[in-house]
């Protein structure tokens, strides 16, 4: 199997939510070729997070957005049908994490169970769309879930298909537990034996300098799979930090990852079984102007 | 100056017709496509339209469980939709159904909040109570709450969100608009106090001029009731069209689209009308009417008055639900050439009967740019529609103070 190293960071600052910060911002990362941007809570004024990561599918098309999702505000009904919108609209490149903030300490895992349970009431080649026999999908594909957690009962499934990638790719903070151990990435405090199939990346602390020579020998031992740059808050000061971190990009040890795709096949990344019943993202048939 | 045409265009999902999407013109696959949605955006946004609305749907798809195979019912999340939009567009409005029984304030508070930042000012909230029964499952739910309780609750949850709104304003980054404009949608009496009350803006069913004449007169009258002022509010009834350069072609155009449909389409969307799955019957056989209202989760009153007359007559179900599809939803349907239709908006706004129009394409997105391209010069040239957006914010556009900071 192919290996990248992966390269992301993390931005939370309120101030993102006007365009004229978010765009360059957005721009910055995108022209670096960073992996994943991670949109983070700020605190006392919140973002909505996937309403950015909606407002940013058109403007990036090889970094892909991970909304955090506080499980405190937020439905999983809700949660998924974004969830599954925005996948589309950035064309298989999202990602999503989840936080308690505030809420009770199960409460992010419902909200993770609830969404991939709606999710996978819709099979992968359930949109047929064909004009000519006038069969729009198959209803065989489409299963109820009835998904009943501690906190969250739904029916389901999903009114709005499953995502291009079957499921966002979930990214979770090894050192805050939400009590899910399949996610797909983990941020981790540092290198380690692998567990499971997540990716690995390496939390940075803003400021702390990078030893590229280090991060490349973890890398070669399996005991990394990457780096997330944790950065300053003032989004003002972003595309300057993203700068730095391309020069790490330019010399990412292992394979290149592939230029085109979903997340998921950038990141080598199946959907784990534990996760989800089906194995494959939704097939859509291809829409020409 | 001749009165202003106001125009928004409903986008969500595959057009006015149910068989609108097995038109040659049709793209139903663009409705999970980025690039379809900036096609369609700029379209709106070249017109001049005044916002782009989407319509929103929490139940999950099919009737007493089956999920239809030929009713082309995509519902996307219209947020997501609309601020993908918002990135590839400057001036239009982007205006979201949003529930006010299946959300709380903070969450909806938070959430346009970060539309009118990201926006620069163009989002808006058609605020709906939810009448789908089968939503409540979604939600943990038995059943929906009562419709007095929803709108109580849905009078709550706007007071509530305006307080947040201008408590966000002032933590900032500031609300471009101080607050998202306000829309409503309601028929009933209780629905048409809340929009009374709340509305800066009203969608509507209106069949005919003097249909439409009546709810505005009505609408206006409940707002000065309410100490409001008529004149800040947009009436904007749904209208819906086919056109052609004849009306010849025109008729011809209308017959095709309806012509798209079959038995079974028209027996699933009947299902989906009367909340009640009726696609294991024989389509030529009488009405199941006893089955209908025992089944269907609407109030079987209702339901009894849409189809006791056609039972009575003996028409089949198949006939029955293939005549029901040519007639949906109760808006007018023009159908003619772009310049009778322009006539057409003329007279419906000089007499009173709106103050712009809820353009439904019958199809997407050729049916949008028949109306692109067909209408709106027209109107253009008579002086009743923009060349250009007044300002920034949806508000400006809409005639309305740029910005609003205070709960109403």
């Amino acid at each position: 199997m192919t290996r990248s190293f992966i390269v992301s960071a993390c931005v939370s600052d309120a101030g993102l939510a006007v365009p004229e910060l978010a765009r360059p911002v957005i721009a910055a990362a995108e022209a670096a070729g960073l992996d994943l941007l991670m949109l983070g809570r700020a605190g006392e004024r919140p973002f909505d997070a996937q309403v950015l990561a909606a407002w940013a599918a058109p403007l990036t098309s090889r970094t892909a957005i991970v909304a955090t999702v506080p499980a405190s505000n937020a439905h999983p009904f809700h949660v998924a049908r974004a969830l599954s919108a925005i996948d589309f609209l950035a064309a298989g490149r999202t990602g999503w994490s989840v936080i308690a903030e505030g809420a009770e300490p199960a409460m992010p895992a419902d909200m993770v169970r609830a969404a991939r349970a709606l999710w996978d009431g819709w099979g992968a080649d359930t949109l047929v769309i064909d004009k000519d026999s006038g069969v729009y999908l198959n209803p065989d594909q489409v299963v109820r879930p009835n998904y009943r957690g501690p906190f969250f009962d739904t029916a389901g499934p999903v009114n709005a298909m499953r995502p291009l990638q079957g499921q966002p790719v979930l990214v979770l903070d090894g050192a805050a537990s939400i009590g899910i151990d399949d996610a797909d990435v983990v941020l981790v405090d540092g290198p380690g034996a692998p567990a499971g199939s997540a990716r690995r990346l390496l939390k940075i602390a803003p400021g702390a300098s990078v030893d590229a020579a280090a991060l490349s020998a973890f890398f070669d031992a399996g005991e990394i799979d990457g780096v997330h740059f944790v950065l300053a808050e003032q989004a003002a000061a972003l595309p300057a930090a993203i700068a730095t971190i391309g020069a790490l990009l330019v010399n990412r040890p292992g394979t290149p990852p592939p230029a085109t795709g979903t997340l998921r096949e950038r990141l080598g990344l199946a959907l784990p079984s534990t996760a989800s019943t089906q194995a494959k993202g939704a097939r859509v048939p291809e829409y020409v102007a | 100056m001749s009165k202003q045409i106001h125009l928004w265009a409903f986008l969500q999902g595959i057009g006015f017709f149910p068989t609108g999407w097995r038109h040659p013109r049709a793209r139903p696959e663009g409705v999970f496509s980025m690039e379809y949605y900036a096609r369609v955006a700029k379209m709106a946004e070249d017109a001049c339209f005044d916002a782009i609305v989407f319509g929103d749907q929490l139940q999950s798809r099919g009737a007493g469980g089956r999920t239809p195979g030929r009713l082309a019912m995509p519902t996307l999340d219209p947020v997501s939709l609309l601020m993908a939009m918002a990135a590839v567009t400057d001036r239009v409005g982007l205006v979201a159904t949003v529930s006010t029984t299946y959300n709380t304030p903070e969450m909806l508070a938070e959430r346009f909040a970060a539309m009118d930042r990201i926006s620069g000012g163009r989002a808006g909230w058609n605020i709906v109570t939810t009448a789908h029964p089968d939503t409540a499952p979604n939600f943990g739910e038995a059943e929906l709450p009562p419709k007095d309780q929803r709108y109580a609750h849905a009078v709550d949850v706007v007071a509530k969100a305006c307080e947040l709104w201008t408590a966000m304003d002032r933590a900032g980054p500031a609300l471009p608009q101080g607050r998202p404009v306000l829309v409503q949608a309601g028929q009933s009496p209780e629905g048409r106090d809340f929009a009374a009350r709340t509305a800066e803006a009203i969608f509507c069913p209106a069949a005919n001029i003097d249909a439409g004449i009546d709810f505005r007169n009505d609408m206006r009258h409940r707002i000065a009731t309410v100490g409001g002022n008529p004149d800040g509010v947009r009436v904007m009834p749904g209208l819906s069209c086919v056109l052609g350069g004849t009306e010849e072609e025109a008729r011809g155009n209308h017959a095709a689209i309806l012509d798209m449909g079959d038995v079974p389409l028209a027996i699933e969307y009947l299902s989906e009308s009367l909340c009640c799955d009726l696609t294991a019957y024989d389509p030529a056989a009488a009405i199941p009417v006893d089955d209908i209202l025992a089944k269907t989760l609407l109030p079987p009153a209702d339901v009894a008055k849409s189809v006791r007359p056609a039972a009575e007559t003996g028409t089949p179900l198949g006939e029955f639900a293939a005549n029901f599809m040519r007639h949906p939803r109760g808006h007018n349907v023009f159908v003619g050439t772009g310049e009778q239709m322009a006539e057409m908006m003329i007279e419906w706004r000089d007499s009173g009967a709106c103050d712009g129009f809820t353009l439904q394409p019958s199809y997407m997105p050729g049916g949008l740019q028949d109306f692109a391209e067909q209408v709106v010069p027209v109107l253009q040239k008579r002086g009743r529609l923009r060349t250009e957006y007044p300002g920034t914010t949806l508000r400006e556009t809409l005639g309305l103070p740029a910005r609003l900071r205070v709960a109403a």
